[in-house]
């Protein structure tokens, strides 16, 4: 009954008209969403929280699947608000059937996603997993008839298939090994068996989808291929579901062995964290940056969920939930700012057509909205306080530090991953800094950008979702995150550490107090300086050029120069293309000159350049036996003769 | 110790830790000035600087927005903050909670992100120059900063500094020249975050040489006062834990901090009074050795925390 309602309101879609479609798409969405927020939250508030939709009874779901649903259900609001402004000025090129199973395809890809995290594994649990690959496929292929989108899609495609061969493979091993497929038998097959090879099955299976080193190559491709608000749940919440699935088969390791897992983990986060910050850094495309930037937080997470592993495994408590529990907030946290910043990026994109950095300039005068709110977004990715970013990963150094401090067996475990944390954390700065100032910053380098306007108030609705997370999260964590260690002690099947001198929560308390006094500070010296100058002449005049009277805005400080002292230094992570000529340094009155630089991934090449190659090279030996003269094809068909003569002569056939 | 003496503790530390910040600027300028056997300025010279800075009106630059007017403040409030978890000895702070090295570290990213956009803000190639070399070279000296706290973490089991330099009594013998270390590293520290010889030429008048100043170019008046001044707070609140870990090696005294941390000011003249500033490239190697040095007095502490003979 109720898939009959699904599948009329998914044909509805079709039905109306153009500009309603996106109306009747939310409606369906948000219905799903509210019914999905109703049961996670009755689900991790327990009896506290009565009420029935419908008169239903709701099902039990475990908090960690409330968890996932609650900012599955979010994002995929907040998406669907978005794209309608997005997809506005496509309204002409594509027909209506074209819009019709975009949306249908991003109701699917809402409710698999749903399924993913609902399901307790097994055949389900891939039947979903499939079809949240699908919809998100058909979704990426939007601009299908751009060349670059409809390679970008494949890859991806493929990409996801090869991951989820290995899921397959690790659920076919479970069940033909005798046990059931649900995450619930994984348990006992770990508990009796080394889990250690099925758990790196399962992590390429899900890595692949969360974008872990160095699985990590189709993000790049893919989210500068699809439209802004796709990019958004892929990146905000799609990626999410494969960290799901690494929690869940965490979890399930037995405690004997859950601590080479955690090291395992560990060095997954720490090499994707570091590989996708610096490739972050020296990228200059929008959505390309974005994109590594997910793959830095994912390695964030993961350094998270590997402290945690590994806490459990030498009993070290604190260690243990506060990873855990960093790990689940910043799966949240990243949730939330990086749907905002791509849907600035969208922002920028549909107003100025462009998404390579080096033709803005200077965006924060024409769309001051998109500015202030890709400003909070930069803050809040940067982990600085008082946003939330910053809480997340104060669990996780919380934790580590707690690992060092108490000197057992984690210690340097602790400092490895200490030390990534702030180095990434660092770079991170410098990204983003970079990405913001190149793009809103300055003087505008080009009239497309200087005409820009600022994008309807739909899409800045559907921003202010994010935002209203990114500030209630970081400026009262003691009330949003204190929580989190309670799900995250429940998961590792630990007690939550109410001891003194490891509780987590009374560090939240004091944060909500430090950043309510930062917060106070800044703006009693904002108003301080507001009032002393209104007394003062206050004039306005050219910037310094440092006896240069004639700047233009071509000489201001480019993206590729100012990530230039990081690429000096990390030479061998990217492999440069070059298009066109640099500036001479004898060169004292240069005429024109074109210049393009690409920074690709070393990493690519796994996936392209040596197996390619080899294919290449086998094809190209096997063809010599291709001479295309019929003596040699009778003379090959008697050596195969011969040779089965020869084999069952000597009984091996 | 009830609420208001505790409160009246930690006004004390933190009048302590401004007193440091207001002198230090003076006793650099006046090593490098005896040692250069210059009359020079009085040690009060920079107050004065300042407070004709802060009763100044301003000209701000046509192609800046809000954002470079309220940068100033965010800086100065971001380093105000990071001060209020700095002990002196074994004196409480205003604020102090498990695990506030973490913070202490991310209000300073937080201040040169802003100071960093707002050189941004301005369109000027100078300044981008200044920004993506500050960019740079904060994330990298970041991992010296987290291992000094791993190391302080480590040796004394606590991770806020107010327990670090407060609760634990005694060190063993053996961990004083690892203390030592880390006080060398913190001093190394300053000279990046605060921009000193040898990354940084606080008085050069080439901007293309520049890092930190050249990042201000385009602030006059009271917004150039109050960045100033935040550079001033910074350098204490580094010199003062330096002292700290000193003290805590060899003797505790409150005295005995003031004046360690004076003693860093000195130190930094005596460095900028010998030493010519890296050449540009080599700032990434200068700091990556900071790093590289860090983790060896890590796990030197580590090894001698468990004992292990090295023979």
């Amino acid at each position: 009954m109720l898939y009959l309602l699904f599948l009329l309101l998914l044909i509805s879609v079709f039905v109306v008209k153009t500009n309603h479609k996106v109306w009747v798409t939310l409606g369906v969405v948000g219905a799903g969403a509210v019914e999905n927020i109703v049961e996670a939250a009755h689900a991790l508030c327990g009896e506290a929280f009565r009420f029935r939709l419908l008169g239903t009874q709701l099902r039990e779901a475990d908090p960690l699947s409330a968890l996932f649903m609650i900012i599955i259900s979010v994002a995929a609001v907040a998406t669907v608000l978005y794209s309608r402004g997005y997809l506005a000025r496509y309204r002409d090129r594509y027909s209506s059937a074209h819009f019709s199973l975009h949306y249908m395809a991003l109701i699917l890809l809402y409710y698999s996603m749903i399924g993913v995290v609902k399901s307790p594994g097994g055949y389900d649990f891939l039947f979903d997993w499939e079809l949240m690959t699908i919809s998100s496929f058909l979704l990426i292929l939007f601009e299908a008839d751009r060349k670059e989108v409809r390679r970008a899609a494949l890859n991806y495609l493929v990409m996801m298939h090869i991951g989820f061969l290995f899921l397959l493979t690790g659920f076919v091993t479970l069940s033909s090994q005798g046990y059931g497929t649900s995450f619930a038998e994984l348990t006992v097959y770990f508990a009796e068996r080394n889990p250690l090879p099925l758990f790196a099955v399962f992590l390429v299976g899900f890595g692949m989808k969360a974008g872990l080193f160095p699985l990590h190559t189709w993000l790049p491709e893919a989210h500068p291929a699809a439209p802004a608000h796709i990019s958004a749940v892929m990146s905000g919440v799609m990626i999410k579901t494969g960290v799901y699935g690494v929690i869940r088969v965490t979890a399930a390791v037995g405690d004997e062995r859950i601590a080479q897992a955690g090291m395992i983990l560990l060095g997954a986060g720490i090499v994707t964290g570091l590989w996708g910050v610096i490739l972050a850094a020296v990228q200059n495309d929008i959505k390309r940056l974005l994109a590594y930037s997910s793959i830095e937080n994912i390695g964030v997470i993961f350094i998270g969920l590997g402290a945690a592993a590994i806490g459990k495994g030498t009993d070290n408590a604190p260690l243990a939930v506060c990873g855990m529990a960093g790990a689940l907030l910043h799966t949240v946290n990243h949730s939330f700012f990086k749907s905002l910043l791509f849907f600035g990026a969208g922002n920028v994109y549909s107003q100025t057509h462009s998404t390579s950095l080096e033709s803005f300039g200077g965006l924060i005068r024409s769309m001051p909205v998109t500015a202030l709110l890709f400003l909070t977004g930069t803050t809040a990715i940067c982990a600085l306080p008082p946003l939330n970013g910053f809480v997340s990963e104060f669990l996780i150094y919380y934790g580590l530090l707690d690992g060092i401090a108490a000197n057992q067996q984690a210690v340097i475990a602790s400092v490895c991953g200490t030390v990534a944390l702030a180095l990434i954390g660092g770079v991170a700065v410098l990204a983003f800094s970079k990405l913001y100032a190149i793009v809103f910053l300055g003087a505008p380098r080009t009239h497309l950008v200087a005409e820009a306007e600022e994008a309807d108030k739909f899409r800045i609705a559907a921003c202010a979702i994010p935002v209203a997370g990114i500030l209630a999260v970081g400026l009262a964590p003691a009330l949003f995150a204190a929580g989190f260690s309670d799900i995250a002690s429940q998961l590792l099947g630990t007690e939550p550490p109410h001891f003194p001198g490891a509780d987590p929560s009374a560090s939240l308390r004091a944060i909500t107090v430090a950043v309510w006094v930062l917060v106070a500070v800044v703006g009693l010296l904002l108003w301080w300086k507001h009032r002393a100058a209104r007394r003062r002449t206050v004039e306005s005049g050219p910037t310094w050029g440092c006896g240069f009277t004639a700047p233009t805005v071509r000489m201001q400080y480019t993206g590729e120069s100012f990530a230039e002292g990081l690429q000096t230094i990390a030479t061998s992570l990217t492999k440069d293309t070059v298009k066109g000529k640099a500036v001479d340094k004898d060169e004292i009155f240069p005429t024109g000159h074109s210049f393009e630089i690409k920074h690709k991934d070393t990493v690519d090449k796994l996936f392209s350049a040596w197996w390619v190659a080899m294919l290449r090279l086998v094809n190209e030996r096997v063809m010599r036996l291709r001479t295309g003269k019929i003596n040699h094809y009778v003379l090959f068909a008697l050596l195969f003769l011969l040779l089965i003569l020869v084999l069952s002569l000597l009984n091996l056939i | 110790m009830d609420t208001l003496s505790y409160m009246v503790q930690a006004l004390f530390n933190t009048a302590v830790v401004v007193a440091v910040a207001l002198l230090l600027p003076g006793v650099i300028n006046r090593t490098r000035a005896i040692l250069a056997g210059r009359k020079g300025v009085t040690m009060y010279q920079h107050l004065n600087n300042v407070h004709l800075l802060l009763r100044k009106g301003a000209v701000y630059s046509s192609t800046t927005t809000f954002l470079f007017r309220a940068v100033p403040a965010v800086y100065l409030g971001a380093t105000l903050t990071a001060l209020l978890f700095v002990p002196v000895g074994n004196l409480r702070p205003l604020l102090s909670f498990e695990g506030d090295v973490v913070m202490f570290a991310y209000l300073f990213a937080l201040g040169r992100l802003a100071i960093v956009l707002a050189a941004m803000d301005t369109g000027s190639s100078f300044e981008g120059m200044g920004a993506s070399r500050e960019a740079l070279y904060g994330a990298l000296v970041e991992p010296a900063m987290f291992l000094v706290f791993a190391t302080l973490a480590l040796i004394t089991g606590y991770t806020s500094f107010a327990d670090i330099f407060g609760l634990c009594r005694g060190v063993e013998s053996q961990m004083i020249v690892v203390l030592l270390l880390v006080c060398y590293v913190v001093v190394r520290v300053i000279t990046v975050e605060a921009g000193r010889i040898p990354v940084d030429d606080p008085r050069t008048h080439l901007e293309l040489t520049m890092i930190h100043e050249v990042m201000v170019l385009d602030y006059c008046g009271i917004d150039l006062g109050m960045i100033q001044i935040a550079g001033w707070l910074k350098t204490a609140a580094f010199a003062v834990i330096a002292a700290d870990v000193m003290a805590y090696a060899l003797w505790y005294n409150i005295a005995l901090v003031l004046l360690a941390a004076l003693g860093v000011g000195v130190f930094i003249g005596i460095v900028e009074s010998l030493q010519a500033r890296n050449k540009l490239s080599r700032n990434t190697t200068y700091i990556l050795t900071i790093v590289a040095l860090a983790m060896v007095v890590f796990f030197v502490a580590y090894l001698l925390q468990h004992d292990i003979d090295i023979q």
